[in-house]
């Protein structure tokens, strides 16, 4: 039998969680619910396991339709996990008793109390009661409030042409919305393009690759920038405007004599496909069969010498213009990818001996070495191949050296143990003559298939040898008189800790992942990156491709290490969530924005000028009953409620709706006052 | 329940945590989704966890608002405790399943999971939720935070004595239903059947699941968990707190003789995560991992790995050779000390953990026509570009029914799944002349 009720009323439901004991290990929930029992218009206060839980919910619903509650407070974990979760329940159960999603507030008792008092649970829970005081003061002052609904760009901008974008794009696209896709180099294909076969099923690496970029670059939603990179970006969900710069190609389409002009270019330069091994001219294609099918001038290196303009002029043009140019879209997809890492000069003595070479690096070698009996490397026939694991990778702060920029990479790369595994079985099957050493801290073949090319490996006399985390090997000359120049040597775990030397004609380092750097695209997008300085998700199961930036998802290498396979996975996870903001056409701001009282504003306008935001607050020409005047006015969608206006206003005209100053102040008291006396729990 | 034929897009079978997330990830596009489950209730293997790695998050924070979520989304049709039975090509395009909806013994709209029924129900059976560690009723709500939160009755141990039925106060109670077959129409299947856990009894060296204080990692979720049986860690035998703990890695991974040879790529973090529990649980045990690598390989794990090595918790290199036990029932696991001069040695611990891997829940061959790959999972051909595409066209796959992955893994790739279904339906409505071509690239 539902109590009886009067309107305006404030009936307060307050709700603590256990957190499954991650609360209530330390705070003591019922003390907390009886001590709040006895406040001012709260109507009830229970417990719950898990108020997240279907069955916490329901709690809920049942205290709003039968106890009249029009208010909710809940203390559980931080905000960002479950606000939205639980604004949704009372939005559900308002549809009988009218409740706004709004009329809620979340007080986060796990991050600001349990696990950061895990040593005084009588402090822990006093300061668990007075959190949730300020939020039930706040609460009996809660407006109703609305969401603002825009129109949503049906349009998406992918950044990063490697396999994830490709696969982002060609997906959002097959889903009916369109998308442009940038890439800051010439051509298309990332890091895939450099390999030649992909584990675990030795695929045809850039025959895969070519098939997608194929079917992305024919899909009529798609449009393709190569050359293109994203700089600059204003608006919000829905509705951003991105200012794209694109450079000149220097070659048109038609240009049919790219053999001839890049013979007669007097340019050469190392080439970034083979990292550095060969050299290229300053017009170049990545590779054969790139996308698109037009060399490309490298800006950086030619001197328009005009050599290549002699071959045949027409298509070439020897100045960058770079152009700009604004696209109007709804959401971004980050797909920039990585890095392999570059080891300093003289780690495990690279950039010091020749012999020493990096896995990416010796798969260009194997890609370019011909199908003679022997694998050769600098005019030596190679006998011995040391393989390096974990370079870059797994590094102890205190026990290895800092790059530059501070960084201990003190992750995992995923990727190297079976990309290294995979390169020992291409070996054994070129060259069965060959040593192989495999040097390694432990094997990570993990995923499907991955385990099969171990035991190949190690079936196919793979040498095996296990070092510890903080005693990696050195990479050393060998003596005179010994037939291979470099010796490795490593305290090997396998043999019982013994130090062995073991020859080499060639060391290859099997370098780990690094993000690109993409500090510019950080800031244009205002989202951000992990200690580790991969782009940072929200939660890595409720929200795993997604950014704080609603509107902004990852995919791919950027968000951190990942297989092939793993960064299509997440490029269509990725292009999923694309599909649920734009696929409807329109997108739902929160209504936590700047809100003017007119009849306190004197049009100062000292708002406007400390508003950080394009449009956000502005001054206009405002008439009421006939008087007119210039008044500050919100737009709502271009707001993102920062409240620096509200501390600009010398009179107290401004709010932040969802987070008034009257709120603050009656939390702040609540803070202040005494504790209820506390009942003993039941 | 009110049996009804259902049209949808897309079909999803299994509830658990990839199955949910595909659904929910095709109806916030806008797509009709039917979510089909075995069990009385959504949830799958990841709700019996304690807390999941490496945010140490409780489980139940991020399944039970899923569960929730799918419950109450206008776009998802919830079928629990029911079977497909046979899959047929709908004319035009798609599928016609017939669907067999196993009886509760209890009106599912009528029921409002008071759990008086259980209340008053004399038959105590080994709750296999809690893995046999605690006790149910045979009509019970499947557990507390179950999706439905409806009761059914395990008819097979019911002795018909009606107390339940006299307890209920909303007369839901009605021992006469039988199965009801339906169809559901849709677009597209997406299997998310999942993985089984490899048997107590896989492996004769480890006891062949006849030592009481041998466990797997399953049961020590349950002693970790809040909602668990005990409410602390207590050894099976006697119910004495361990203070000395063992994990053997790879207790059905990369293991020859018990046919399975790929990594489970689970369990060496599930063991590290149970062990810094463990820690919290118990401060004064001894806790020892022993294992052969250590692949902590995703974001934020090789971190969590040496945040246990600085804990204390004890990584001893070494394949455990045998499992025996002492005259107190403590296990002696036999094993050989690879990185101190390879001793064989045999050390008694109060309590081991197997950190069993990941079998296939389900061969999906016979009823849906998608072939499996040598290690049991779904046949997957272009596993790199395309990795929740099978060979059979309009049927995707995602979660551990696609081989071993964590949780992270199959949510990410349960939005794979769900992108390639919604892309497969438009294409199916507006016919591109690049679908021909794809089909033939990628079902070749």
């Amino acid at each position: 039998m539902p109590e009886p009720r009067s309107n305006g009323d404030v009936r307060i439901g307050v709700y603590v969680c256990y957190c499954g004991g991650n609360i209530s290990d330390v705070v003591d929930c019922e003390q907390v619910a009886a001590a709040l029992r006895t406040l001012p218009n709260v109507v009830v206060a229970r417990t719950d396991m898990s108020m997240c839980s279907d069955a916490g919910q329901a709690l809920i619903e049942t205290d709003i339709l039968e106890h009249g509650i029009n208010r909710v407070v809940v203390g559980a974990c931080a905000p960002s996990l479950h606000e939205r979760t639980f604004r949704n329940t009372i939005a559900r159960a308002g549809l009988d008793a009218g409740l706004n999603p709004y009329l809620y507030h979340h007080v986060g008792l796990r991050e600001q109390v349990s696990w950061v008092h895990q040593g005084n649970p009588q402090k822990a829970t006093e300061k668990a009661i007075r959190l949730m005081m300020a939020g039930i003061a706040k609460a009996r002052m809660l407006e109703p409030l609305e969401p603002t609904v825009l129109d949503a760009e049906q349009h998406a901008l992918v950044i990063g042409g490697g396999v994830a974008g490709l696969r982002a794009a060609w997906d959002i696209a097959r889903r009916g919305i369109r998308v442009t896709l940038i890439e800051k180099s010439p051509f298309l294909g990332g890091h895939m393009a450099q390999l030649e076969t992909t584990f675990p099923a030795g695929e045809d690496a850039r025959a895969a690759l070519g098939d997608l970029i194929d079917q992305v670059v024919a899909h009529p939603l798609v449009t393709v920038h190569t050359r293109a990179e994203l700089t600059g970006v204003s608006g919000y969900v829905g509705n951003f405007q991105a200012q794209i710069t694109q450079q000149s190609r220097g070659v048109s389409q038609g240009f049919t004599h790219f053999a001839e002009a890049a013979e007669v270019c007097p340019v050469e330069v190392p080439d970034e496909f083979d990292y550095g091994m060969t050299t290229r001219k300053a017009i170049y294609r990545a590779y054969p069969g790139a996308y698109p099918d037009l060399p490309a001038i490298d800006w950086a290196h030619c001197d328009a010498c005009g050599k290549c303009l002699s071959v045949n002029g027409t298509g070439l043009d020897l100045e960058n213009k770079p152009a700009t140019f604004d696209l109007n879209v709804g959401a971004f997809v980050v797909a920039t990818g990585f890095r392999p890492y570059e080891p300093r000069r003289g780690e495990y003595g690279y950039d010091e001996h020749p012999e020493v070479i990096t896995l990416p690096q010796m798969i260009r070698l194997l890609a370019l070495a011909g199908d003679g009996p022997d694998l050769l490397w600098n005019g030596r026939t190679v006998k011995n191949v040391a393989l390096i694991h974990c370079v870059g990778s797994r590094e102890i702060p205190g026990v290895h050296e800092p790059q530059p920029d501070g960084q201990v990479n003190d992750y995992c790369s995923r990727v190297c143990c079976t990309a290294t595994l995979h390169l020992a079985t291409e070996l054994r099957e070129r060259y069965p003559h060959l040593n192989i050493f495999d040097i390694h801290e432990d094997i990570r073949t993990y995923g499907r298939g991955h385990e099969d090319i171990y035991t190949e490996a190690a079936a196919n006399r793979v040498g095996f040898l296990r070092f510890h985390g903080d005693e990696r090997p050195d990479v050393l000359p060998a003596p005179d008189g010994d037939s291979s120049p470099l010796l490795v040597r490593v305290k090997d775990y396998l043999t019982w800790g013994e130090e062995l030397d073991v020859p080499a004609d060639l060391v290859v380092l099997a370098t780990g992942i690094l993000p690109s750097p993409v500090d510019d695209i950080i800031s244009l997008l205002k989202i951000s990156a992990g200690t580790d300085r991969f782009l940072l998700e929200v939660h890595p199961k409720l929200q795993p491709v997604e950014t704080a930036v609603p509107g902004v998802v990852l995919a791919g290498t950027a968000q951190g290490p990942m297989n092939i396979q793993e960064a299509s996975a997440a490029a269509s996870a990725a292009a999923a969530k694309v599909a649920v903001l734009l696929g409807q056409g329109s997108v739902k701001l929160e209504p936590f924005v700047a809100r003017v009282n007119h009849a306190l504003c004197d049009g100062s306008g000292e708002c406007v000028a400390v508003c950080a935001y394009e449009d956000a607050i502005t001054l206009q020409t405002v008439s009421d009953n006939g008087q007119t005047a210039q008044k500050a006015v919100v737009t709502p969608a271009n707001c993102v409620g920062c409240g620096v206006c509200v501390s600009a206003c010398p009179n107290h005209a401004i709010d932040v709706q969802g987070w008034t100053l009257a709120q603050y102040d009656a939390m702040l008291d609540a803070l202040a006052a005494p504790l209820p006396v506390l009942e003993s729990a039941t | 329940m009110t049996v009804k034929n259902v049209h949808v897009d897309v079909l999803v079978v299994g509830g658990g945590i990839a199955g949910m997330q595909s659904a929910l990830d095709l109806a916030d596009q806008g797509y009709r989704v039917a979510l089909v489950e075995k069990e009385p209730s959504i949830g799958g293997k990841m709700i019996m966890l304690s807390k999941v790695f490496p945010t140490l998050d409780c489980c139940s924070c991020i399944t039970t608002p899923k569960m929730s979520a799918v419950a109450h989304h206008d776009n998802i049709e919830l079928l629990t405790y029911c079977d497909v039975q046979a899959i047929g090509d709908r004319p035009g395009g798609g599928f016609v399943i017939d669907v067999v909806q196993k009886p509760r013994y209890v009106d599912i709209d009528t029921c409002t999971g008071c759990r008086q029924c259980e209340y008053v129900c004399p038959i105590d059976l080994p709750s296999q939720f809690d893995r046999e560690l605690g006790a149910v009723r045979a009509i019970r709500v499947p557990f507390s935070t179950a999706v439905p939160q409806k009761a059914f009755l395990d008819i097979d141990n019911c002795i018909l004595c009606g107390k339940c039925q006299q307890a209920c106060p909303v007369e839901a109670i009605d021992f006469a239903q039988q199965p009801e077959t339906f169809t559901v129409e849709a677009g597209a299947i997406i299997l998310a059947t999942g993985f089984e856990l490899t048997p107590a009894g896989a492996k004769a060296e480890y006891g062949a699941g006849e030592l009481l204080n041998v466990v797997d990692a399953l049961v020590m979720e349950r002693l970790l968990a809040p909602t668990g049986p005990y409410g602390h860690v207590l050894r099976p035998s006697d119910g004495k707190e361990p203070d000395s703990i063992a994990y053997v890695q790879c207790a059905g991974s990369r293991d020859k003789t018990l046919g399975v040879e790929y990594c489970s790529r689970v369990c060496c973090m599930y063991a590290i995560k149970q062990a810094m529990l463990l820690s919290g649980a118990l401060p004064l045990a001894d806790i020892t991992i022993y294992y052969m690598d250590i692949r902590t390989f995703g974001k934020g794990h090789e971190q969590f790995y040496q945040n246990a090595k600085a804990m204390g918790i004890e990584f001893v290199k070494g394949k455990v050779a045998r499992i025996t036990e002492d005259e107190d029932k403590n296990p002696v696991v036999r094993v050989e000390l690879i990185e101190d001069g390879s001793k064989v040695v045999e050390r008694a611990h109060d309590l081991v953990v197997l950190s069993v891997g990941m079998l296939p829940g389900y061969n999906p061959k016979s009823l849906y026509g998608v072939p499996v790959a040598d290690d049991g999972f779904a046949a997957i051909p272009a596993p790199n570009i395309r990795p929740s595409v099978t060979p059979k066209p309009g049927i995707f796959v995602t979660g551990a029914a696609a081989g071993p992955m964590d949780i992270v893994d199959s949510i990410v790739l349960a939005g794979a799944a769900a992108a390639e279904a919604a892309a497969y339906l438009e294409e199916v409505r507006t016919p591109s002349p690049q679908r021909a071509a794809i089909e033939e690239a990628v079902h070749a």
